[in-house]
């Protein structure tokens, strides 16, 4: 008896938490008025915010994914001096606040002798477009790299061990066996990378600064829409964000459905 | 000289260490390598293939010492209990993995591959996808990818553990003949005597990370040197001179005969082996399947777990037995006590 009714209590808060997720997601799309929202789409400002938030984010997740499976492999493949330590720091950005993870880079950037030299080579992060890209990078990675760390760890060792028996050096086993085997979980990382991107928003106004038609994505449309009370701007850069994250799921299904089938066939 | 020559190896891998390891296979033999679980089979077999950092020792393939040599280099291939084919390759292109890192045309890959597939019979699957594959198929598939690239030397770490009774009977017969098809040296880590008895020419036996004994199989079954080998081999064996062999092989030993299945030259000088827990012990004389019915005498009756070692005197022969509690009971077993023995024909293993 006691076990039924503990049973019915957990699906009853699960049940009720996905009901007002679903309330809320779906009040942003009811409460504001079509001709609102068409005209906020034409505006100019939101067009450059779609365009920057896309190009931005698209960069910083092919970044990622560069820096992304060397990482995960080095961790789940190797044993090496600071291993641990690079675990633990790469944990820490899921701890801590964006926010702080943005003041963080803004003073590594802006106030040290790393941030000058680069500038004297002509790098500017703070407050520039670049900035967006290295703030969505930093946010991003930590994620994105535990996922890989994790779809490689599925992958039995010896396939690799196999693979080298065979005459492969340890590259070529990489991309001719580890690669390949990982590729499903390799998607998923790719759709986390620029969909943490997409949603970067703290370290981006933090670093990049968020300022009108110039450093502005789409979260920061948002924000900045709120803050001048044009709630009609502001709801539709929040649908905008929640459309290019599913396309992008979408893509990204439809891209490894038709290569399982080609594989397959 | 030897193929492999393995002196003094240690490895540390923290918890686990191999220790003075030394081992040499001659070409074209084949090793089994036996003992209990976590004696560092596994681990010395990848080491062997290139797999683990070494402390000190040195191994020398062919005379050349490929101590410090990368995996891809040495030229041996490896095959696992579960298989470990590439999930994304299909089985052609599993097999012929290994031989497109060689200089060899389309046409040779092909001809390659298709003739070991011919030889373990999976030339029909070749277009399939591993997963779809029963696990004998599987592995007989892994087993042509290691031996399609004709490596210096082939290792095998338990690769019919995951295969029913039939399949691995099966696989045995297969092996032995490709094996020798494509005179391959190999060592073959495994649990199943039965793979020491058809395929061995060499047996070595691990414990805690040291090679406690090597020697042919006769040797480490019939002369174990060490309690331990004694007690983990575990198994009866009678030296005999075969009488005749028609559909079964009549075996003379001291004053008594043993029936076998196998086949053997009459007038030859054998050993057989039959395992303890394939004899069964009976008070009174009935009708049984068995062929070989044997009067008995317990001479020592030893309690291990659930379990009871009995020592009988067969005419003069020592033969162990294992009983359970319950049985003995029923039996009444205690030491000085007469009863029978018997053991099917198709239970009595020539092993030399
Ligand atoms: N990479 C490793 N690092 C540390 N210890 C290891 C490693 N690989 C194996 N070991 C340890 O070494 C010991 C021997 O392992 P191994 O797999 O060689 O045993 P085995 O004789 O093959 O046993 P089994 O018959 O169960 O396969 C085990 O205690 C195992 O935990
Ligand atoms: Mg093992």
């Amino acid at each position: 008896m006691e076990r039924l009714s503990f049973r019915l209590f957990t699906i009853f808060i699960a049940l009720l938490f996905a009901l007002f997720l679903f309330a809320a997601i779906t009040t942003l799309f009811l409460i504001p008025k079509p001709n609102e929202i068409i005209e906020s789409i034409k505006s100019e400002e939101m067009a450059y915010s779609l365009k920057l938030s896309l190009v931005t984010a698209s960069i910083s997740t092919l970044l990622v994914m560069l820096f992304g499976i060397p990482i995960g492999y080095a961790l789940s493949r190797f044993d090496f001096y600071g291993k641990s330590a690079v675990k633990s720091i790469l944990d820490l950005p899921m701890a801590f606040p964006e926010l702080v993870l943005g003041l963080a880079l803004l003073l590594l950037f802006g106030r040290t002798t790393f941030g000058g030299a680069l500038n004297s080579l002509g790098i500017n992060v703070v407050f520039t477009k670049l900035g967006i890209i290295v703030a969505q990078f930093f946010t991003a990675l930590p994620y994105t790299a535990r996922v890989i760390y994790t779809a490689f760890e599925s992958i039995s060792k010896r396939y690799e061990l196999v693979a080298r028996s065979l005459g492969y050096g340890e590259f070529e086993t990489f991309r001719k066996v580890t690669l390949p085997m990982a590729r499903s979980g390799l998607f998923a990382s790719t759709i986390i990378a620029f969909a943490r991107s997409v949603g970067t928003f703290g370290s981006v106004l933090i670093l990049a600064g968020g300022s009108y038609m110039n450093t502005e994505i789409l979260p920061v449309t948002l924000y900045l829409n709120i803050s001048y009370g044009n709630i009609g701007m502001a709801i539709t850069s929040g649908i905008m964000l929640i459309i290019v994250s599913f396309t992008a799921i979408l893509i990204f299904e439809r891209l490894e459905g038709s290569k399982n089938v080609s594989v397959r066939g | 000289m030897s193929l492999l020559e393995v002196k003094d190896l240690n490895i540390n891998l923290g918890e686990f260490h191999l220790r003075d390891v030394s081992l040499t296979v001659e070409k074209n033999n084949y090793l089994t390598i036996i003992g209990p679980t976590g004696a560092g089979k596994s681990v010395l077999l990848e080491v062997i293939a290139g797999f683990y950092p070494i402390k000190s020792g040195k191994i020398t393939l062919a005379g050349r010492n490929i101590t410090a040599l990368p995996p891809e280099n040495r030229g041996m291939s490896i095959v696992y209990q579960d298989f470990m084919l590439f999930p994304h390759l299909n089985v052609f292109d599993n097999i012929a993995f290994g031989l497109r890192k060689k200089a060899l045309s389309r046409a040779e890959i092909e001809r390659e591959v298709r003739t070991i597939s011919r030889e373990l019979r999976i030339d029909q699957l070749l277009h399939r996808k591993p997963k779809t594959l029963s696990g004998g198929e599987q592995q007989r598939v892994a087993i042509a990818r290691a031996l399609v690239i004709r490596p210096k030397m082939l290792l095998m770490d338990e690769p019919f553990s995951a295969l029913d009774e039939k399949t691995r009977e099966k696989l045995r017969s297969m092996v032995k003949k490709a094996v020798k098809d494509y005179s391959t040296t190999v060592i073959h880590v495994t649990h199943d005597f039965e793979d020491v008895f058809s395929l061995a020419n060499r047996v070595a036996v691990m414990k805690d990370g040291r090679i406690v004994q090597e020697g042919t199989p006769e040797e480490i079954f019939c002369k174990p040197t060490s309690d331990f080998v004694a007690d983990f081999v575990g198994t009866n064996f009678f030296h005999g001179r075969v009488l005749e062999s028609s559909n079964i092989t009549t075996i003379s030993i001291g004053n008594i005969a043993i029936y076998t299945t196998e086949v053997a030259e009459p007038g030859a000088e054998v050993t057989l082996s039959v395992r303890p827990e394939a004899i069964i012990l009976t008070r009174e004389l009935g009708m049984y399947s068995a062929r070989n019915v044997l009067p008995a005498r317990v001479v020592k009756v030893k309690k291990r777990g659930h379990v009871l070692w009995l020592t009988l005197d067969v005419e003069g022969l020592t033969l162990r037995a294992v009983i359970t509690l319950n049985a003995a009971e029923l039996l009444g077993i205690k030491e000085g006590v007469k009863l029978y023995i018997m053991f099917k024909a198709s239970s009595v293993r020539v092993i030399g």
